[in-house]
């Protein structure tokens, strides 16, 4: 065990087939408090009290858990930890000389990476994140941004096909991008796997396209690639390991870390983060626009779909791209997107489990209006995911005075003794 | 009675009492409640002021996409992006099934 970024986490680097079984977090029962905040973030109920009364909790079994690690991430006693890390993998590939290991940053990592450099949050650290990559001695720096544009690209023709009825598949279109919801339709409600885009996550596409694609172009032996999914998000880990996830011919990511697990690796390397020169990603697969990388915010993947949607349907030039009746930050909205020689697109954008069930029911109802739904667990999206740095004051130590007293009358409440 | 008489367990349950409808509403608000939050504000404002910021911001006028797909892909959704980029989903209810039949009390 070793202390990441605030977050304790065990060296445990699962095999694909043991993903399933494995706890992504997992309560240490010596150091919770019992003051039950965990339960407040839980999508799924699936952290709970070990003694079924009010005793220390637990996560009761992996099958219950979506890995989205928002528990550990509001913990105030940091009682929960990472159940996975390959950083002691990814230091091996970056130790190895015949080993081409590339880094495949996700959008919300350069609104994140910043805060453990104790930049404010929000601090825009693009160029300093391509920089420290290569510092860190990544061979390519490829960027998750371009796949999300991909993305657009597969899901928009595939949602249209839906719409136009070219393909047998139900509407509302669920997207897929984020892998705690996705595991919640998949345990939760099975008879909706249909509603879900087919599409893997930008970070499902980028995976195999750099061992394909981006091997031809580089002049690389895919079998010497190293991909590395860096991520702010917890359950991304489990995705990587999902054994349908070798299309390549190779197990297309090879391990998947935090940004938390990022900043830590940069601190142990030594790099001087803050005086990082600005640089870019690498060809081939490193461009970007704005549409990929608002996919981090609650609402940004369904904007960057209408943006893509407008023009491909009307055949007309979006002029102001900023639609902002999709944008917000209320945990459920729906909006109606007229297309000029096209329908009105009824959309709706949700985060946080509990919403995602009341839209799930409605669409197993047959009751829903929308034709595409973005669903995101974390709450306003990636940017807040399980793997960022902590939100500051999350530990009792960093509480205001008031927040201490708010959380020692929980802590008597929820740890009160059962008759 | 004073409060300095209170037996234990009738302090709990006055404490559980007076902070019972605080417990429960913050449990129903917490999410709601997370994007008020200062650093997240922060946050998603830095999205937004970036994608305003770029000098492409729509997909599809990507460069090193168009030559994705012109090179490689062919189009969206071709035989081959459905290959390499889509995907399919399991069946995973089993796990929680048996839970539930443990007596496991789960939100969904």
């Amino acid at each position: 065990m070793r202390e990441i970024e605030q977050v304790w986490t065990l060296s445990n680097a699962p095999e694909p087939a043991d993903a399933a079984r494995t706890y992504f977090v997992q309560v240490d029962q010596s150091k919770c408090e019992s003051c039950g905040e965990c339960e407040n973030w839980c999508g799924t109920g699936a952290i709970q009290p070990a003694d079924g009364k009010n005793g220390p909790r637990t996560v009761v079994d992996p099958a219950a858990c979506l890995n989205c690690g928002q528990c550990l991430y509001h913990c105030p006693f940091g009682a929960i930890y990472e159940g996975v890390s390959f950083v002691d993998q990814i230091e091996a590939a970056l130790a190895d000389p015949d080993t081409v290991v590339v880094a495949m940053p996700a959008p919300a990592i350069r609104y994140g990476l910043g805060e453990p450099f104790g930049l404010e949050p929000g601090a825009y650290v693009g160029g300093k994140m391509f920089a420290t990559l290569r510092k860190l001695g990544f061979n390519y720096v490829w960027d998750n941004e371009m796949t999300a544009d991909v993305t657009i690209l597969e899901e928009g023709a595939e949602l249209v096909k839906r719409i136009k009825k070219e393909i047998d598949k139900p509407l509302p279109q669920f997207t897929s991008c984020c892998p705690a919801w996705i595991k919640f339709v998949e345990t939760f409600y099975p008879d909706l796997r249909d509603n879900l885009s087919t599409c893997k996550s930008p970070i499902g596409m980028l995976g195999p396209l750099a061992k394909t694609y981006g091997a031809e172009k580089t002049h690389v032996e895919p079998a010497k690639i190293f991909t590395v999914s860096i991520m702010p998000c917890v359950a991304k880990k489990f995705e990587g390991l999902r054994p349908e996830l070798s299309d390549s011919g190779f197990r297309d990511i090879d391990a998947t870390i935090t940004t938390r697990d990022l900043a830590y690796m940069i601190k142990k390397a030594g790099i001087d983060f803050n005086s990082l020169p600005d640089e870019k990603a690498d060809p081939v697969l490193g461009d970007s626009t704005g549409a990929a990388t608002i996919f981090c915010a609650t609402g940004g993947v369904m904007e960057a779909a209408l943006r893509f949607a407008y023009e491909t349907v009307s055949g007309k030039t979006l002029k102001d791209v900023n639609l902002t009746a999709v944008r917000g930050d209320k945990n459920i909205r729906a909006a109606d997107v007229p297309i000029p020689g096209g329908p009105t697109v009824k959309v709706a954008i949700v985060y946080g489990m509990d919403q995602a069930k009341v839209v799930c029911d409605e669409v197993r109802a047959g009751k829903s209006p929308y034709h595409f739904i973005e669903v995101m667990n974390c709450p306003s999206g990636c940017v807040n995911g399980g793997g960022q740095p902590l939100p500051p004051g999350t530990r009792m130590a960093d509480k205001s005075p008031l927040e201490k007293l708010r959380f020692a009358l929980r802590r008597a409440f929820n740890s009160r003794a059962t008759v | 009675m004073s409060i300095t008489r209170l037996t234990r367990r009738q302090f709990l349950k006055a404490a559980g009492a007076t902070t019972a409808f605080a417990a429960t509403g913050l449990s129903f608000a917490r999410s709601a409640y997370a994007a008020a939050s200062d650093y997240l504000q922060k946050r998603i404002a830095a999205i937004y002021k970036q994608d305003a910021a770029m000098p492409l911001r729509k997909s599809q006028d990507n460069p090193m996409v168009k030559a994705l797909y012109k090179e490689f892909l062919e189009r969206p959704n071709s035989h081959f992006a459905h290959h390499l980029l889509h995907t399919h989903y399991e069946d995973r209810s089993d796990g929680v099934k048996k839970l539930k039949a443990k007596g496991v009390k789960l939100k969904v």
